[in-house]
């Protein structure tokens, strides 16, 4: 019969407390550890051959940061659940985490009984904040779908050609670019360019790209293309 | 013109003091020498009451993060506003 303990991947760049993080966790009977890493690169093999159920990765991993890491886990290891430790209790961390696709963030400073409970409550599929960071990061998703919004708003000013032209903008293209792009003349992509500008309330080329980056409607224009 | 609740927004009673340890917290209302302990959404929920935030703009964010259903997290809301209304520890502002 299978082991049906949750299997859990520890990435962790000091020995020692990887070290203390697998005699705890190996005394629970519901948890058991499947491989180890010292850094990104080495977690991210590990995932591939022992499939676990949760990666506990720390912030601070050497090559291919935790972020980058918890990243590439979501992009190859679906369906493995992400618990971030980190060093410190940082907001825009915590945003960044849960962006890569953890699942949870807990501060290494945490009592291990935290920490157990945050490994079970990931691996059950629920989404684990510090309780004190929850008003800030809501405050931050907010404010984020505000901008979001407020840009939306400004895109429907623009014409589907306009949009087009937007798109490639932000992918750097100049002028000569957008007119292959779109199979028209310098002269147009040029007037389409300023429309946008205009419409946008915009400046430069430049802060186009910004528009679109900072709002993150890179994939709603280039869906919209499709 | 008439003012949908739901664009109402919360704002938090400036005079009470949040004391926040583990997952969950205590508002000081010195002003009325109570005390009110909630868990963390709730803090959260108070947290986010600035006068400007709707409670459908918490729903939202608290759906994104929990993946649970719009219904579900709406009735929370509307009930822990309640409470907090109930509890002097918020007032309402129209929208301006």
């Amino acid at each position: 019969m299978a082991d049906p303990s949750v299997k859990v991947l520890l990435a962790d760049g000091q020995s020692l407390f990887r070290e203390a993080m697998r005699v705890v966790l190996e005394a629970q009977d519901d948890l058991s550890v499947v491989a180890e890493a010292a850094d990104g690169m080495h977690a991210l093999s590990e995932a591939r051959v022992n499939e676990p159920d949760v990666a506990l990765i720390d912030l601070q991993l050497p090559n291919s940061d935790g972020l980058r890491t918890t990243a590439s886990l979501a992009d190859t290891q679906p369906s493995c659940r992400t618990l971030v430790l980190s060093d410190v209790e940082d907001e825009e961390l915590l945003v960044l985490a849960l962006e890569a696709g953890a699942s949870g963030f807990i501060s290494k400073s945490s009592p291990m009984h935290e920490l157990l409970s945050a490994t079970r409550r990931v691996h059950s599929g629920e989404t684990v904040v510090p309780p004190h960071m929850l008003g800030g990061l809501l405050g931050r998703l907010i404010a984020r779908r505000r901008e979001r919004d407020q840009a939306m708003r400004l895109l429907a000013r623009l014409t589907s050609r306009e949009r087009e032209v937007l798109a490639l903008l932000a992918r750097g293209a100049d002028n000569v670019g957008i007119a292959q792009a779109l199979v028209i003349s310098p002269e147009t992509a040029r007037t389409h360019v300023q429309n946008v500008l205009h419409k946008l309330d915009l400046h430069s080329r430049l802060e186009a790209a910004a528009f679109v980056m900072q709002s993150d409607l890179l994939d709603e224009l280039e869906e919209a293309r499709v | 013109m008439t003012i949908s609740v739901d664009e109402r927004r919360p704002l938090r009673n400036p005079n009470v003091l949040l004391r926040q340890e583990g997952d969950r917290g205590m508002a000081i209302d010195p002003d009325a020498e109570s005390v009110h302990v909630m868990n963390a959404t709730a803090v959260a929920i108070w947290v986010l009451c600035d006068g400007r935030t709707m409670p459908s703009e918490m729903v939202t964010a608290i759906c994104d993060l929990s993946k649970l259903p719009w219904d579900v997290v709406e009735e929370d809301v509307r009930r822990i506003l309640g409470q907090l209304e109930e509890a002097n520890l918020i007032t309402w502002r129209d929208p301006t």
